[in-house]
């Protein structure tokens, strides 16, 4: 047996052999195009498609549908399951520029986008808001608006007190701007009907969703849905729930009688789907003179659109980076005139970082003492919320093992000192991430045959972070197979519910799935938990030539019916405060920046990063999630903003040539390292999350090399040349 | 995208009365890779298209005279770019071509279609939906007191603030580059500096150009300052984006080292190519210096008018200028 050195679908994506859910074909599909509102808000008062049908080969042009015959999925995170609650087509409101005006449906793809081209409408426009500070913004306290406890304002002890009698006081406000997730894979697939069993083939991170969304939507039988997706081409929580397309082109293709492809423009996945919210973090960190971290108050404002709140949850973690003892949160959210946002990669923990770990930093340099050692010094091994123990806690491990390897005893204190041969000034930071360990329903049938070769379904998607290495990798070595023998099915809910994907809980929510079905297995096969087995031998002794299995399995303190409520498509995950621990991943980041003498040319030569994921479940692919997050943090700092003109509404750098995600050549060295330490307390397996935990304090441990390197703090990002010029 | 004819002629010959018959508005097609994309965005509708990507009698890279460099239009952006006489001789050229798009379209693109690349500003590729005047005469123009970080200093008047985004004309337009055109009416020869024109009131205007003339070839003077020469670019990622600004400069030195040729052309900045004949006089008769050098380009960038959000760009560029000259001034051999 032996561990692969790459992913197990490495060659199946190299080759073009995996199937994304648009590479479907047949002869018969027809092809689909939104046309969008070219307006930021308002009513549409006429759409006039009659250019757009006389077009060739169009088929049909939808611009209302009856809400009694497609009705609203509800919000992914108000009980529903959509991006967004709003479905487009289904009365005359514009609630945001690009939203869905009318669909068009030809026989091919130049034919719909030229009809798609040639929709005019008449709009009666209104006022838009599209910024926090903007004149009709509106702005809600979160725990008044949506009353949910796990939503509530953070409140331990008496922060604002506490921070008045600290001896050092540090107070700043940072701004993060709107950015979307670009993932390669563009949004859409292929709807179908057969008979009147419904399919969707479509990468996502949330089958499950879809099924119910579309159940709910359609006022369908959960049953007579499918929904396949054995591959997303990244994802990123853009792809968590369902999209206003899927509801229409099912009923489309119900009238046509025809299967249709909609690959949503890469433009329009700017305006269509989720993004992460411009939002506000003032910070105020109270200190004794020695650096010890006494009181905190972290304070958000986070955009949301009009007709959903999409809640906030950034001081989830700022309350557990250190061990303060008064801590006040509070959340706020701004209604603006845009499409709802959404969780993208590290929705909250990013930006929260970024203003934390900034505050940290100026801490650090207030009272003189080393960023790392001031880190350390402020480590806990209770969480300071609910006095309960942490799962596991590495944090100061990553640190000291960073510092370690990225050589940071050679850093000189004082900004400005540090200089290289030609003259650019060197700085280096540090930062600290947190992540909830969160844990999901999860359902595994494993088939195991006389001839050693296993095959399992279970929930979870493969959305490039290596999901299937990770399952195939822990089945493997339970019954010493190889890797080539193992099948894995996952994104199909013919095979399980397919719960989201997201929040760093899918592979440790899989891998305790199958770990609970392998078990089983064993005890079908009559083998001891930890002996070692001759799969093929072990069935045939059964008399069968093969063996089917099945668990279902759940978060600590969850109920068993849990998972009915995921199998209906809802969100059901728990975490991070389970009964009796709580439990978070952690990271530690060092990065090196260079900056020109003249021209101010930010660059990052290198980073070091070392997590603490609990076990190590898949080492190529941890890896490479690792330093991806690594490279999207270098783009979320220096890099990407959304930009929105506030006469128009709508993103106006919408395309991949000008939304300036990093390129190659912007990447220097990253090194990575784990921790590697079981959390044998969270799940069985060990494995806590690693994929948003990644990105979160990337931001931060640059801005603070920029201040090393300049003496001057950055509090907006991206931290673009004119802001250090 | 709309019906178009399409043709594709097996000589200049073929291709040149085959623009003499077209109906206006055909567009030529060399390397595809921006004609396609504004086509597909609906700025670009021409009824006929005449493809010249494949004449081999545009094709030709001629750098084996003294006194001139000489590329077909057909010629690729990579060929020249990676051209090891070019990086030699003439090292601005090679790296203007070098640091522009990406490798897959400098594969594709051509260095003749190249010279005639339209702005990327996003309200004007961003649909009708944006008043435009270069898209939409008299509609106005968005830009002005909207999203302007990347527009021009220079150049720019009431009716468009849109920078041309090229950076390969902007070295040869620092060079005295000329390029030699054919059409119905013969064969003519245009300087590179009187090829593009401001936007003035008629934005949509863009170069002096017919629309049945075919770029032939680009020729460039060779001169000791084209050695020590260097496209300096500085732009929001390290490859495959558009100048924040961007500076073509070359010198030579007489034996006492005082410059005695100095050429500085600014990209990313200006509505054409711009050329500063002012900064380049600061600095002949003189020793290059750091503080000559900052002397030219604040001289570079003395007419400066910034918009909302491109003032960083005037000390960005003076500082690039400088840059661009000490760099240019090394390879001279200073």
């Amino acid at each position: 047996m032996s561990t692969p050195t790459r992913r197990v679908d490495a060659r199946e994506k190299v080759t073009g052999a995996a199937r994304y859910g648009a590479d479907r074909t047949s002869p018969d599909l027809a092809h689909a195009v939104f046309a969008v509102s070219t307006i930021g808000k308002g009513r549409v008062v006429n759409v006039d498609t009659a250019a757009a049908e006389a077009v060739p080969g169009v088929l049909t042009v939808v611009t209302r549908i009856d809400p009694a015959e497609l009705g609203s999925p509800g919000f992914l995170m108000g009980g529903g399951y959509g991006f967004q609650s709003l479905q487009p087509l289904t009365d005359d409101r514009i609630a945001y520029r690009g939203q869905p005006i009318a669909l068009v449906v030809a026989d091919t793809l130049v034919a719909a986008t030229e009809a798609a081209n040639l929709v005019r409408a008449d709009y009666e426009p209104e006022p838009i808001a599209t910024d926090l500070d903007d004149e009709g913004a509106e702005t809600l306290v979160q725990e008044e608006a949506i009353p949910l406890p796990f939503l509530a304002d953070i409140v331990v002890g008496d922060a604002d007190a506490a921070f008045v009698k600290s001896p050092v006081r540090i107070e700043a406000s940072f701004d993060l701007p709107r950015q979307h997730q670009v993932p390669m894979e563009l949004i859409g697939g292929v709807v179908e009907w057969r008979g009147d069993t419904l399919v969707v083939h479509e990468g996502t991170q949330n089958a499950g969703a879809l099924r119910g969304g579309l159940a709910r939507q359609l006022g369908m039988d959960l049953a007579k849905i499918e929904v396949i997706a054995p591959y997303t081409g990244g994802g990123f929580g853009q792809k968590n729930s369902l999209q206003p397309h899927v509801g229409p082109l099912a009923l489309a293709a119900r009238r046509l009688g025809r299967p249709i492809k909609f690959v949503m423009p890469r433009t329009q996945t700017f305006h269509q789907a989720s993004f992460r919210p411009a939002s506000r973090h003032r910070v105020r960190l109270g200190a004794d003179e020695t650096g010890r971290m006494l009181a905190a108050v972290h304070e958000v404002d986070q955009q949301t659109s009009r007709h959903d709140l999409f809640p906030s949850m950034s001081t989830e973690i700022t309350s557990r980076l250190y061990g303060i003892g008064d801590f006040r949160g509070r959340q706020r959210l701004v209604r603006t005139d845009v499409q709802t946002p959404g969780f993208m990669r590290a929705p909250f923990e990013h930006p929260a970082a970024f203003a934390f770990e900034s505050a940290v930093d100026e801490l650090a340099y207030a009272v003189g003492q080393d960023p790392v050692s001031l880190r350390l010094a402020n480590d806990t091994d209770v969480d300071p919320v609910t006095g309960q123990p942490f799962s596991s806690r590495h944090l100061a491990e990553c640190l000291r093992r960073g510092a370690d390897m990225f050589g940071w005893a050679g850093r000189t204190h004082e900004p400005r000192s540090m200089r290289a041969a030609d003259g650019s000034r060197i700085g280096w930071g540090v930062a600290a991430g947190v992540y909830p360990a969160s844990l999901a329903p999860a359902v595994a049938r494993v088939t195991a045959t006389s001839e050693g070769k296993v095959t399992v379904g279970v929930d979870g998607h493969e959305m490039g972070q290596g999901i299937r290495t990770a399952i195939t990798l822990l089945i493997s070595e339970d019954l010493s197979i190889e890797v080539g023998d193992v099948t894995v099915y996952v994104g199909d809910t013919r095979v399980a519910p397919q719960h989201l994907t997201a929040g760093s809980w899918g592979t440790a929510t899989a891998l305790q799935a199958v770990h609970a079905a392998l078990r089983e297995l064993r005890k079908h096969l009559n083998v001891a938990d930890s002996d070692p087995v001759d799969l093929g031998a072990a069935v045939a002794a059964t008399g069968q030539t093969s063996v089917e299995v099945e668990a279902t399995t759940i978060a600590p303190g969850q109920p068993p019916e849990i998972i009915e409520h995921s199998r209906a498509g809802l969100v059901s995950f728990a975490g991070p405060v389970y009964p009796g621990f709580v439990a978070f991943s952690f990271i530690a980041h060092f990065v090196e920046v260079r900056i020109e003498p003249t021209t101010r040319r930010i660059r990052v030569p290198r980073v070091v990063s070392v997590a603490d994921c609990g076990r190590v479940a898949s080492p190529v692919t941890a890896a490479s999630q690792l330093r991806g997050a690594v490279v999207w943090g270098i783009g979320a700092s220096l890099r990407e903003e959304s930009e929105v003109d506030p006469r128009f509404g709508g993103f106006a750098n919408a395309t991949l040539e000008e939304y300036p995600i990093p390129v190659n050549a912007d990447i220097g060295e990253i090194e990575v390292g784990f921790v590697d330490e079981p959390d044998p307390m969270l799940n069985p397996v060990g494995v806590k999350g690693l994929g948003e935990v990644a990105m979160v304090g990337v931001a931060a441990a640059i801005a603070n090399a920029v201040f090393h390197a300049t003496g001057r703090r950055q509090r907006r990002l991206p931290i673009r040349i004119e802001d250090v010029l | 995208m709309r019906p178009f004819s399409y043709a594709v002629p097996a000589t200049l010959a073929e291709a040149v009365s085959a623009l003499a018959a077209s109906e206006p508005g055909t567009k030529i097609l060399a390397g595809g890779t921006t004609l396609y994309d504004l086509m597909k965005l609906d700025i670009e509708a021409p009824p006929a298209v005449v493809d010249v990507h494949r004449l081999a009698e545009l094709a030709a890279i001629d750098t084996t005279r003294p006194d001139e460099f000489s590329f077909g239009a057909g010629a690729r952006m990579a060929d020249v770019a990676d051209d090891p006489v070019v990086r030699r001789d003439f090292p601005v050229l090679a790296e203007s071509l070098a640091k522009a798009a990406s490798q897959q379209l400098r594969n594709m693109a051509t260095v003749g279609g190249n010279l005639l690349q339209r702005t990327r500003c996003g309200y004007f590729r961003g649909g009708p939906a944006f008043p435009c005047n270069k898209r939409e005469p008299g509609s106005g123009c968005s830009a002005i007191g909207g999203l302007d970080r990347g527009h021009a200093l220079f150049g720019a008047g009431d009716a468009c603030v849109a920078t041309y985004p090229g950076d390969w004309a902007v070295a040869l337009l620092a060079f005295d580059a000329e390029i030699d055109v054919i059409g119905p009416r013969g064969v003519r020869t245009v300087a590179v500096g009187d090829l593009h024109v401001e936007p003035g009131d008629d934005p949509q205007r863009e170069h002096t150009l017919a629309g049945d003339e075919l770029i032939v070839r680009i020729r460039v003077p060779v001169t000791p300052s084209g050695r020590g020469s260097t496209y300096h670019k500085i732009r929001d990622r390290e490859s495959y984006a558009f100048a924040l600004v961007s500076v073509a400069a070359g010198v030579a030195f007489d034996d006492r080292g005082v410059v005695e040729d100095c050429r500085i052309a600014l990209g990313g900045v200006a509505t054409r190519p711009w050329r500063s004949p002012a900064a380049e006089a600061v600095l002949i008769g003189e020793r290059l210096t750091e503080a000559t050098a900052r002397r030219a380009g604040e001289q570079a960038f003395a007419g400066a008018r910034p918009g909302t959000g491109n003032a960083f760009k005037i000390e960005l560029g003076i500082r690039a200028v400088g840059d661009a000259l000490r760099i240019a001034g090394e390879r001279a051999g200073r």
